[in-house]
């Protein structure tokens, strides 16, 4: 037997700047519903667990798991996700620029969590201490660098952040 | 005129040019790709270690809404051969691994049914309504179990649970250990843990009938290995196979198998004429991705009054769990462990015994720095413990025994070639590095104040891109690339590797652009793809860096040579007379600009008159590279840590690492490497542990109860480097994605033991050292049972 039914819960949400209206299935992960139905695959999948931070992304300017959120819950949401800060290689955000200038991804796969979660601490804490980036990165997990040289990064990723006075241009 | 020369890339710290699409979330793994139609797969799992199956209902499952298809290990019979990946030795004994459990299951975890359905919420539903019959069987949870006379065998006509004993002998151990000034016995165990990967192992199959082609796309670091076996089980010519390794996130070896599931999602595609996809979740990863690491060891150690080791004999026992694994078998571990136990000490008589013993657990794969970081262990602690009994530095012991540098090339003990290394100079470097003297002050002053501060120290030596001329299915020795210029005068380099966070489209890169003289956004590296590159190994045991850049150095060396015989003709000069410079084919000392290599290569292309009849008009080559006997990188480490006696948590302090891996080719990828490496090597020397109860029931199935290093838990890692040049390839280049991982089980070992000596001797020889097993070091050396 097929079933093709869509039936399921209506939500309007604002995706990295663009509102989609969506019918999705109650149990529908956020994550999937980036994924498959919106082809945002830049979200990643790690333990489905809400402990590897893979899946990082910014809802209403907080970093969540989107493995532990249902879609049917983001109705009026706005959800950036790595795709968001920028579609083109010669213009990185700051924190992008940095993990690529300081080695500070291997893989990749844990990236994208790592430098959502790297941009949101750095907005509440421009001038951060190596303990307190090691701290606001301890929710994502990386099995590639060792951390070293993301820490680095987002050193170097703050101080170039603090070169840009607040209308964003370069100072 | 003069060109301008480009600098020399190879030794350069050149940014990676692969990561903007994983920066900006546009790189594509396994489960990124979309193919129209694709149905998705989940499996049905063992829940006991041993079992007998009596009956598979599938048809509750089959009826379900949106279930497409569904299999059992009965359906697979006469139609898929089970793997059988044998070692060639008198000591082995053979068995088959089945895609889906047939009639008995030997590891709890183990898949017996597969659903295929619209979509994975479905498909995990239609398996939940799966039923199977299980017969319980007494479940052999350890090797000692396995090995009870009594023990219930696990594989058709075995004698006993072992799937490989075997042994090797060099010198007269007998007699050094008769004259020896002192004789020291000790245990050391490794439990059980693995590699794990952010990304879990997945794969989607798609099945053209017409053309009867077979596609599979794979998390997997080995696509060419993976083809044959693949045609062998389902019985289909390798060239209707193709085998596709896209973005891969992380392997360490985890992802260097077959995978039984793999075989089953490729049936599934064959039958429903749908594209097939499994994305195993992070439970399923923990049971059934194959586990690693669970050695235990004995050792005997003869020392002289000097601090001379004088003989080594040890036996080597390796929990493989149920299964020997395509392509490694489950003499992987303990095979190898006969050859680098004695690891960079001048040891001249030597015996081991190995076995492999099977067990009702997850089989037993490739994990970063195979069987290596268990003997570093076992060899570091006999040094350690040499030094304890004699009262001397553990660096003066270690300098009383390393091989000298003029002794190279040295053939070890057990038959190895270590080609060159700089054990003692990389010794002494991090002793200065770190301020060893210092190091012990500030020590003896922390004690004062009562903490318990401990220093480790290590050298090793590694085998980098091994050869295995005897006892393995495959000889892994070699690696290939085509290297094709394209009429712009572009080139284009296809790997017979792969790329998994290594950088390899940098480094190799980095190879070819001086080859070439053209810098590197005119070099694209492709790799991954059996229908697109020749044939190949793939990545892991730290080959690629030395086999594949070895072959693409060759290859693109040949293709220079057509460039500069071509480009000698067209300006009418002799071959011996034009040099490549700056993407040139120039007349040496004529100060003439000469021909840029796009107009050599066009003309090669598009104006064949212009060239004797019968000259190729195809600027392309195929490389290979053979490691012979591999070639050896070699490190030494020291640590410095804080226990803390109240809550037995192990901090570390300081991380100091001088490595030599021969030539760099980018100086910052190999920092990262080594970084990625000790953090592994951390993890499992700490935190991780695979934890299976009396029952063969794994008890550590997510990251809250299996523990990866954190950012908090890591130090920032002080690296310096020594570049002893390999003798073995074209490029000097040693391998270094193993390396970081084998010392830190040894190092803090030592450290934890040293940190703890205020409060009395206690050895330390099981890992990981978590907060339980510490403490109860510290009560054995309170009370004096070290």
């Amino acid at each position: 037997m097929v079933d093709v039914s869509r039936q399921g819960v209506e939500i309007t949400l604002t995706v990295n700047g663009r509102k989609h209206r969506a019918q999705v299935e109650p149990r529908l992960l956020l994550a999937d519903f980036l994924r498959r139905r919106l082809g945002l695959t830049g979200t990643h999948l790690g333990c489905e667990q809400g402990v590897c931070g893979s899946c990082t992304v910014v809802v209403n300017g907080e970093t969540v798991r989107s493995c532990l959120l249902f879609a049917a819950q983001m109705d009026g949401y706005e959800v950036e996700t790595i795709e968001g800060l920028s579609d083109d290689p010669d213009l990185l955000h700051p924190v992008q620029q940095a993990f690529w200038d300081h080695h500070g991804l291997q893989c990749g796969f844990c990236t994208p969590g790592m430098v959502l979660t790297a941009r949101a601490f750095l907005e509440e804490n421009p001038e951060p201490s190596t303990p307190e980036i090691r701290e606001a990165l301890a929710g994502n997990i990386c099995r590639c660098t060792g951390y070293m040289f993301i820490v680095n990064a987002v050193k170097a990723a703050a101080e170039t952040m603090a070169r840009k006075v607040p209308d964003g241009k370069s100072s | 005129m003069n060109h301008r020369k480009q600098p020399k890339l190879l030794g350069a710290r050149v940014r990676r040019v692969e990561d903007p699409r994983f920066l900006m979330g546009k790189a594509r793994y396994i489960e990124d790709i979309e193919l129209p139609g694709v149905i998705d797969a989940a499996f049905v799992r063992s829940p006991f270690a041993h079992a007998e199956i009596l009956s598979v209902d599938l048809s509750e499952a089959l009826a379900a809404p949106g279930v497409i298809a569904a299999l059992h290990g009965q359906d697979l019979l006469g139609r898929v051969k089970p793997t059988v990946c044998d070692a060639i030795s008198d000591g082995w004994q053979s068995s088959e691994f089945p895609a889906l459990a047939i009639d008995r299951v030997r590891y709890a975890g183990e898949a017996v049914a597969v659903i295929a359905a619209d979509n994975r919420y479905v498909a995990e539903d239609g398996a939940a309504l799966v039923d199977v019959d299980y017969r319980p069987l007494t479940p052999l949870a350890s090797a000692e179990a396995a090995l009870e006379p009594t023990a219930p065998l696990l594989h058709e006509g075995w004698k006993d649970n072992h799937f490989y004993r075997d042994r090797l002998a060099g010198g007269d151990p007998d007699h050094a250990f008769s004259i020896a000034h002192g004789i020291l016995e000790f245990e050391v165990a490794t439990h059980r843990h693995g590699g794990i990967p952010m990304e879990g192992r997945g794969c989607i199959a798609s099945y053209d009938p017409i053309e009867r082609v077979l596609t599979l796309w794979s998390a997997t670091q080995i696509p060419h290995l993976i083809r044959s076996e693949l045609a062998i089980c389902l019985g289909l010519h390798e060239n209707r196979v193709r085998v596709i390794a896209p973005d891969v996130g992380g392997g360490f070896g985890p992802k260097s198998h077959l995978n039984p599931e793999e075989v089953a999602v490729c049936l599934l595609a064959m039958d429903t004429r749908r594209p097939v996809r499994w994305i195993e979740d992070r439970r399923e990863h923990m049971l059934a991705c194959f586990h690693s690491r669970e050695h235990y060891h004995k050792a005997k150690v003869a020392y002289a009054e000097d601090g001379r080791v004088l003989a080594l004999s040890a036996e080597v026992t390796v929990d493989c769990g149920a299964y020997s694994v395509y392509p490694w078998t489950a003499a992987l571990d303990p095979g190898m462990s006969l050859f680098i136990m004695p690891g960079p000490y001048r040891i001249r008589n030597f015996r081991c015994e190995t076995s492999a013993v099977a067990t009702n657990k997850c089989p037993y794969g490739a994990y970063r720095g195979v069987a290596r970081s268990a003997n570093c262990l076992t060899i570091e602690r006999a040094m350690d413990a040499v030094a304890d009994a004699l009262g001397m530095d553990p660096v003066e012991v270690r300098l009383r025994n390393l091989i000298r540098s003029e002794e190279f090339p040295y053939t070890s003990v057990s038959g190895f070639v270590y080609d060159n290394a700089s054990l003692i100079e990389s010794l002494k470097q991090v002793c200065a590095e770190a301020d060893y003297p210092g190091m012990r002050e500030r020590q003896r002053i922390a004690r004062g104040e009562g903490r318990l501060q401990g220093i480790g120290v290590v050298t090793f030596i590694e085998q980098t891109a091994p050869a295995v001329d005897e006892g393995a299915p495959i000889n892994f020795r070699y690696d290939s690339a085509i290297v094709r210029l394209d009429p712009s005068g572009c080139a284009t380099v296809q790997l017979g590797t792969h790329s998994h966070g290594q950088g390899h489209e940098t480094t190799i890169a980095q190879i070819v652009a001086d080859q070439l003289t053209i810098p590197m956004d005119r070099i694209r590296i492709l790799y991954g793809d059996t229908q697109q590159t020749a044939q190949g190994i793939g990545t892991f045991a730290s080959r690629t860096a030395v086999l594949a850049g070895g072959a693409a150095h060759n290859a693109s060396g040949q293709v220079k040579d057509m460039l500069l015989e071509r480009g000698a003709h067209l300006m009418e000069a002799a071959v011996e007379d034009v040099e490549l410079v700056g993407g040139r084919v120039t007349v040496r000392g004529s100060g003439t600009r000469g021909l840029s290599l796009a107009g050599v290569a066009r003309a090669t292309y598009y104006h064949p008159e212009l060239f004797p009849f019968g000259w190729s008009p195809l600027l392309e080559a195929a490389g290979t590279f053979d490691s012979g006997h591999g070639t050896y990188s070699n490190a030494s480490q020291i640590v410095l840590v804080e226990v803390d006696p109240e809550t037995g948590a192990v901090k570390i302090l300081e991380y100091h690492i001088v490595e030599d891996c021969g030539r760099m080719i980018n100086p910052t990828i190999v920092e990262g490497q080594i970084h990625g490496g000790v953090a592994q090597g951390i993890g499992g020397a700490l935190y991780e542990e695979l934890i299976y109860n009396d029952e063969g029931q794994l008890m550590t199935t997510s990251f809250m109860d299996y523990l990866i290093p954190g950012p908090t838990e890591l130090p920032d890692f002080r690296v310096s480097h020594l570049e002893t040049p390999s003798p073995t390839g074209p490029t000097g280049v040693k391998g270094v994605g193993e390396g970081g991982a084998v010392a830190p089980y040894a190092i803090l070992a030592a450290a934890v033991q040293d940190a703890i000596r205020p409060i009395g001797n206690v050895f330390v020889n099981e890992l990981p050292l978590t907060p339980e097993r510490v403490l109860r070091f510290i009560d054995q050396a309170a009370n004096g049972h070290g």
